[in-house]
């Protein structure tokens, strides 16, 4: 099946998706109207994959995490660095990993 | 006792994701978007790139032959981490991709082996738990 | 142990038991089957993330770098214009694997990459900067929809591995040890009443002896 794209992040970053060629974008300034727009793209069914920042994310809280679950195996959905390279120390996947396979597995970059 | 019950459910449940029919190589080959339907009711979908490199290590008049996805049966008895591969072309063909001589219809891997298999065929390849 | 007081110490209940106990271990061995399996397939991911989110963290990077370049020499107005204008036409192709009954994305990306004029955004704004910005920020996109497969592969592996381990854990200390007991119990009640039986047979015996 094909699918769109949608970038939620500050404007920089949405425009640098944007210049890739990315249809759906969402220019993040306050939680309620991010968190509705999060809803729009996910129940919107042509969007394959939602590239959120950490920031927005965070901004959001716990509803973001709340919501994700929820929802099926699409869209897709990964947080990303915005245009100041932000990404939180607590990694869930690392987290997760760490709790059913009960090792420390390095995953971060050398280039951070 | 409850926990019975999930294990009851968790075996029924252990091969719910296998094909209802397989699909053989050739056929795959031909399809714009081949794909498999397992007995729980969901598709899995075949990479074109596996069906390619497994083209190449089989001739074509025995492309009709192999059946995919190729099983990886995982017996307990058979000894903790290792598994048959049944079928004489689905052995020669996993034989070629480990550099394992092959004779029969059947091979035994271990636990390194089954993960470059699972690494060059996630696709086509699925795992079979028998008892 | 509250399960003994409902057991009946008889052969049909032992019989019973044992199919249980039976059950659970076979239960048991093939969970762990699946636990092995689930764990190589993760160590997999993990190893295919690595390499992905360093790739994706690099490029990423480098895209927006370009970006405020091409910000600063064009002015931002002008650059998230011209991004405004570009056409949006990227598309990705997803289907579902199946890894042991968890469904899996999977991801092809076709050409991502475009020239200059397939953009779109009008000309008296082209320039090498916007160019350029625009092609790495399609790099980065196509490393980032890969990174996506991999990491939701690996959430996914993770918590049916959680799970996994959960039953395998209630098996192998409680249910099995639980049954096992049982198992004990009865056979043991059972001797117990044959031995009684038996001198309760000697008893008559002798009773019926001394009257003889």
């Amino acid at each position: 099946m094909s699918y769109k794209i949608a970038v939620i992040g500050d404007l920089e970053t949405v425009a640098g998706f944007n210049l890739a060629g990315v249809q759906f974008t969402h220019v993040h300034t306050n939680k309620e109207k991010t968190l509705a727009k999060l809803e729009e793209f996910l129940t919107h069914g042509e969007i394959g994959l939602i590239l959120i920042t950490h920031r927005a994310v965070e901004d959001i809280g716990p509803e973001f995490h709340r919501r994700v679950q929820e929802k099926g195996l699409l869209p897709l959905v990964l947080k990303i660095p915005d245009r100041t390279g932000y990404i939180p120390e607590r990694d869930e996947l690392q987290e997760l990993i760490r709790r059913t396979v009960g090792v420390e597995i390095q995953m971060k970059t050398e280039g951070k | 006792m409850n926990v019975e019950r999930i294990i009851k459910f968790e075996l029924g449940r252990l091969n719910a994701h296998l094909p209802e029919k397989r699909i053989t190589l050739k056929s795959a080959l031909s399809l714009d978007k081949p794909s498999v339907r397992t007995k729980d009711g969901k598709a899995h979908y075949l990479k074109r790139e596996e069906l390619e490199l497994l083209s190449k290590l089989l001739p074509e008049a025995e492309w009709d032959s192999l059946l995919l996805p190729i099983f990886i049966s995982l017996e307990p008895k058979l000894g903790r981490g290792a598994a048959k591969i049944k079928g004489t072309f689905e052995a020669k063909v996993i034989g070629k991709i480990l550099g394992k001589e092959t004779s029969g219809d059947e091979l035994i891997v271990y636990r390194p082996e089954i993960a470059i298999i699972r690494r060059k065929l996630a696709t086509t390849t699925q795992y079979l738990f028998g008892w | 142990m509250a399960a003994r007081v409902t057991i009946s110490p008889n052969r049909m209940e032992l019989m019973k038991v044992k199919n249980r106990l039976a059950l659970a271990e076979k239960g048991y061995d093939l969970l762990k089957e699946k636990m092995d399996a689930l764990v190589m397939e993760l160590l997999n991911t993990l190893k295919a993330i690595q390499k992905s989110k360093a790739e994706a963290t690099a490029q990423l990077k480098r895209g927006y770098e370009a970006l405020s370049i091409c910000m600063a020499a064009l002015g931002t107005f002008e650059t998230v214009q011209a991004a405004a204008e570009t056409k949006k036409e990227l598309n990705i192709d997803i289907s579902v694997r199946n890894i042991m009954g968890i469904e899996v994305p999977t991801v092809q990306v076709g050409g991502i990459e475009r020239n200059a004029l397939a953009r779109g955004y009008s000309l008296h704004m082209t320039s090498s900067l916007l160019d350029t910005a625009a092609r790495e920020m399609e790099l980065a996109t196509k490393v980032l929809i890969e990174l996506a497969e991999l990491e939701i592969t690996a959430f996914a592996l993770a918590q049916e591995l959680e799970k996994t381990k959960r039953r395998v854990n209630a098996l192998e200390y409680i249910l099995i040890p639980r049954l096992r007991e049982s198992v004990k119990f009865i056979m043991m009640r059972l001797d117990e009443m044959e031995r009684e039986n038996f001198t309760r047979l000697k008893r008559i015996k002798a009773i019926l002896e001394k009257r003889g």
